[in-house]
């Protein structure tokens, strides 16, 4: 059980002059959870202007940035992080010559891609005309000849005969296109008829030679301009390489200055002084105090506020940041999903270190899923970089390791039992030839026996009963945590009302169920059920009429956790009825000896226990998750802390002096 | 005319508690679920509780489940 990071609020002062000092010291301290500061009516004080060299470092911010989409830029292995000075003395030559450079570039491709639009249109105008070997001049510049050059939806040459015998025609019987040359004098009527065909006019490109030539010069411009293309593409990459490390230390560089100069935005000041509040952790107050001192040779003042633990709306103000040990702090980006715990309640994230993993176990509860699942999350952490990933594969093992333990408890190796088991006079054989299962003769279940390894599929109605107890006893862990909770908070007094009333009424009932499930008699159910009211009593007193309202939810939420074997049984028919359809006798069975349907046989095994593996991390991984979400923390956890984020940058291109 | 037995009665009551209850949640969720999307899209950071909310009426199939064992 840990409590989120102890935090100390802080307040800076100092004069203006020493402003800039200190946000770069605060900067460099990476520790300070800046609260933005609230311009009121009655204040004296108002929020700063920027410092004076953000409005040029926005400007080339902007450049870099769009010079690293033009080059598409990216972070690869490559990348070797740059000094601070080295950066900040070229940036406004470099940033020059990478403008003029690149914009070189792309003006360039920019001319060529038009160029090459241009090629291709006039290329679509000439192809009609390829069909016929004529001159482009030859289309026009007569006296007394019209040209008419086009389609027409069909070509009715009689027509035209009845105007005149006098014309020249070129068709082409491919495409619709046809050539037409006629005197002068019947340019009109030959027009009207041409229309009623339905003529589509298309003129001849104001060029003169051959189509064929003139198509031919075309095409190998555009192959030499598209050679220009790929060399200017080449030159692009080139450039890349040589500023790409730059523009990302550089992008970074500036994003840090401009960070640097909007600080005051998010400050109070006066004519003269400037005031920061904010939030440090209470470990690193001394090493803040004294960075921040020695940074600004003593220019600002440091003083700790109190703060008032009472008051909801101040604890609500305070930012959390976990403290766990390294086996726990997967968990955290679990917990985050749901919400980030309160400052002064408990932090689930170690309770949820073992219970969701538990849960999921028990749902799985299979040497070979949790053998492939566990290897393919150590293979993902190897070859994934992020650490957000990385995070989540911790908790994938840990959920495998229970659940291996939980397959070896269960005797299930990919949906094959490992024992074999004789049930009902009938003999399931084990995986394992001579393992047996051993059946005691003992059970919590009428009719169903005890037996190891534990055939999940044979104690239906054990496990539901002991599912839910298992909830039972997590539900309490969640009183127990919500009591401890309320004892810091609010008091010994809310706690026990409000918490620990939920425990006596569960053992007033147990004891009454008990009293009469053993005969004891009317007074022993008498005893239990006033215990059990006076739990009732507590807990109406505690959260009002809200309290005895959830009472039937509590039952409810026990009966939520039989899940575990529900969702559990799911899994293990998929498998095995996989198992069945690959090795069962409908295709083949090793009895058959070699043959190629034994490979059919393996590869529906290979596809169906893939779909399941990937279920095998949904299905458990979901309900192992909902089961802390709603049943557990719904005991105890209120959440709805803020984040902690310290007024700083993880540098990542840019190297520490 | 079909003669009722229990056991075939027994196994329609399990059929009917196994379907309703699946309806019944599959439908709850559609539309949690359609509105969980929704906020989504509006607040990513709201994927923790909108799973909850979607995944809260699942019990009732469970329920079903345990009725059908239990019949």
């Amino acid at each position: 059980m840990s409590y989120p990071k102890r935090m100390s609020k802080v307040l800076i002062a100092g004069h203006k002059k020493h402003l800039e000092a200190a946000v770069d010291a605060l900067y460099e301290a990476d520790l300070l959870h800046v609260e933005d500061f609230v311009e009121g009516d009655d204040s004296d004080f108002e929020i700063g202007m920027p410092i004076k060299y953000g409005e040029e470092v926005s400007r080339k911010l902007v450049k870099v940035r769009s010079i690293a989409s033009t080059l598409s830029v990216r972070s690869t292995d490559e990348t070797v992080p740059l000094t601070e000075s080295d950066v900040s003395k070229q940036l406004d030559a470099t940033l020059e010559e990478m403008d003029t450079e690149i914009g070189r570039n792309a003006e360039e491709l920019s001319r060529l891609d038009a160029r090459v639009k241009d090629i291709e249109s006039a290329e679509k105008e000439l192809v009609p005309f390829l069909g016929y070997d004529i001159g482009l001049e030859y289309y026009g510049g007569y006296g007394n000849l019209a040209v008419f050059s086009g389609t027409v939806s069909s070509l009715n040459e009689s027509r035209l005969l009845e105007i005149t015998d006098a014309y020249q025609l070129f068709t082409d019987s491919g495409s619709k296109f046809f050539v037409l040359f006629v005197s002068k004098r019947f340019e009109k009527d030959i027009q009207s008829v041409l229309a009623d065909m339905g003529y589509k006019e298309m003129r001849a490109p104001d060029k003169s030679g051959r189509p064929s030539d003139i198509y031919a010069g075309l095409e190998a411009e555009k192959s030499e301009i598209q050679a220009q293309i790929e060399s200017l593409i080449a030159k692009r990459a080139a450039l890349n390489e040589k500023y790409g490390n730059f523009i990302l230390a550089s992008d970074e560089y500036l994003s840090i200055l401009s960070e640097k100069a909007e600080l005051p935005l998010r400050i109070a000041t006066s004519e003269h002084t400037f005031v920061i509040e904010g939030w440090v952790p209470t470990n690193n107050f001394d090493e803040f105090t004294e960075a921040v001192s020695n940074k600004t040779n003593n220019g600002v003042h440091i003083t700790t506020l109190k703060v008032d633990m009472h008051d909801e709306k101040e604890i609500a103000k305070i930012p959390v940041a976990y403290e766990n040990s390294k086996f726990v702090s997967p968990m955290e980006a679990v917990v985050d999903l749901y919400s980030r715990p309160k400052y002064n309640e408990i932090d689930p994230s170690s309770v949820l270190a073992i219970s969701f993993p538990l849960i999921y176990g028990m749902i799985l509860g299979d040497i070979g899923y949790a053998l492939v699942l566990m290897t393919l999350a150590f293979l993902v952490m190897k070859f994934m970089k992020s650490d957000a990933v990385k995070q989540l594969m911790y908790v994938l093992i840990y959920c495998q390791i229970f659940a291996l333990f939980f397959g070896i408890i269960y005797g299930e190796f990919m949906g094959f039992p490992l024992a074999g088991l004789l049930s009902h006079g009938e003999y399931i054989p084990g995986l394992i030839p001579g393992l047996e299962t051993i059946v005691f003769d003992f059970g919590i279940v009428p009719g169903e026996s005890f037996m190891l390894p534990i055939h999940r599929t044979h104690m239906i109605m054990t496990f539901l009963v002991a599912t839910a107890a298992f909830g039972f006893l997590h539900l309490n862990a969640g009183f127990i945590l919500g009591f401890f909770d309320l004892k810091g908070q609010h008091g010994i007094k809310h706690a026990v009302l409000e918490k620990l009333s939920w425990i006596v009424l569960e053992i007033g009932a147990i004891a009454a169920i008990a009293a009469w499930y053993l005969g004891i008699g009317v007074a022993g159910i008498a005893v239990g059920a006033i215990i059990a009211v006076i739990g009732v009593g507590m807990l109406a007193k505690g959260e009002g009429i809200k309290g005895p309202i959830e009472i039937p939810g509590l039952l409810g939420n026990m009966l939520s956790y039989t899940r575990i074997i529900a969702v559990g049984l799911s899994s293990i028919y998929i498998a095995s009825t996989v198992n069945d359809i690959a090795f069962g006798g409908l295709i083949w069975t090793p009895a058959d000896g070699f043959s190629v349907l034994m490979f059919v046989s393996i590869l529906i095994f290979i596809l169906g226990h893939s779909l399941n593996t990937v279920l095998s991390i949904i299905a458990p991984g979901l309900h192992a998750l909902r089961l802390q979400y709603v049943e557990f923390f719904g005991k105890f956890y209120a959440s709805g802390g803020k984040a902690y984020k310290p007024f700083g940058h993880l540098k990542k291109y840019i190297l520490e002096e | 005319m079909v003669e009722l037995t229990t056991e075939g009665l027994a196994a329609l009551s399990k059929a009917i508690a196994i379907v309703g209850t699946g309806i019944a949640s599959a439908w709850a969720e559609k539309v949690i679920g359609a509105a969980a999307v929704g906020a989504m899209v509006e607040n990513e950071s709201l994927f923790g509780k909108a799973l909850v909310l979607t995944v809260l009426p699942e019990t009732i199939v469970i329920f079903g489940l345990v009725v059908a064992i239990l019949i």
